[in-house]
């Protein structure tokens, strides 16, 4: 069996060298990568392409075993611990703003809050939420969006915030939900949806 | 009753109620249910055992009693339910 290593690799490179992998015919390969977003993101792939993917974790180190012809369930040993999106997930949000709109601020925060509280309700989740420049501020600042965005992740939907953002409004210590990332991942989800909604 | 919903008549009350309940007890805004409506988009919920510290704060605040009303809210989806709390 192929087996491609992807250690040290950053997104979206393992997910480019799994497509390679697919579109040069391999029907089962091993890919081995170093971090969960990485893991999430080739499920993703896996998902799309018809693959299964099963996953082994050891020492950080993840082994995912690509397979064609995934009918069945993909199984995930207890370390995936984010369940696999539903296959209804196949857009991305992208939230540039603290607010919705422009005008008033404090109708545009509750109208906010008000989106992720109607996104989190509803049953067609994102793959993922993504914040960029002041839309950093609310998966660190506000305690609404906060708990909205916790309940989203632990039901699979990936929370991007841009670590550069962070920093630049001196706030990188006050994240308390998501993973920080960079550009790379976010314009990988951006590639991966059919769909980006910007808020 | 699962959670309380408090609608308002403007925009702007359920952003003043918002800043009378700051430490009183958590609150969250929503859209309005569908079941309720009473003319402005923004409702506020909080946990049921807060219902009597959260009528006596706006009691005692400019909001006339005309301008909100409280809602019991059960279940959700198809077996969503609500119901006025007088």
């Amino acid at each position: 069996m192929k087996m491609i290593d992807a250690k040290g690799k950053p997104c979206p490179t393992p997910v480019i060298l799994a497509k390679q992998a697919i579109a040069g015919g391999e029907a089962a390969f091993l890919i081995e990568v170093d971090n969960r977003p990485a893991v999430e993101n080739l499920k993703r792939l896996a998902g799309n392409q018809g693959f299964a993917v099963t996953v082994r974790e050891a020492d950080g180190i993840f082994a995912l075993e690509f397979s064609r012809g995934g009918g069945a369930a993909p199984a995930c040993d207890a370390a995936a611990d984010a369940p696999l999106p539903a296959p209804s997930r196949h857009y991305t949000v992208f939230v540039g703003r603290d607010v919705i709109g422009s005008g008033d601020r404090e109708l545009g925060a509750n109208l906010m809050r008000m989106f992720f509280y109607t996104l989190a309700s509803g049953g067609d989740l994102p793959q993922s939420v993504l914040f960029m420049n002041a839309g950093v501020k609310l998966p660190a600042l506000d305690d609404q969006v906060v708990e909205h965005l916790k309940d989203l992740r632990a039901r699979g939907v990936e929370v991007l915030v841009c670590g550069t953002c962070l920093n630049f409004y001196g706030i990188a210590d006050k994240l308390r939900v998501g993973t920080v990332s960079n550009m790379y991942d976010i314009v990988s989800q951006m590639q991966s949806a059919s769909k980006v909604i910007t808020v | 009753m699962d959670y309380c919903v408090i609608s308002f008549e403007s925009t702007q009350g359920a952003i003043l109620a918002q800043k009378l309940l700051e430490g009183v007890c958590p609150v969250q805004v929503m859209p309005v249910l569908r079941e309720i409506s009473k003319g402005c988009g923004i409702s506020v919920r909080f946990a049921p055992e807060h219902l009597d510290a959260v009528r006596t704060a706006l009691a005692s605040s400019p909001l006339a009693p005309g301008e909100y009303g409280f809602y019991g809210v059960t279940g959700g989806g198809k077996t969503l339910s609500t119901r006025p709390l007088s």
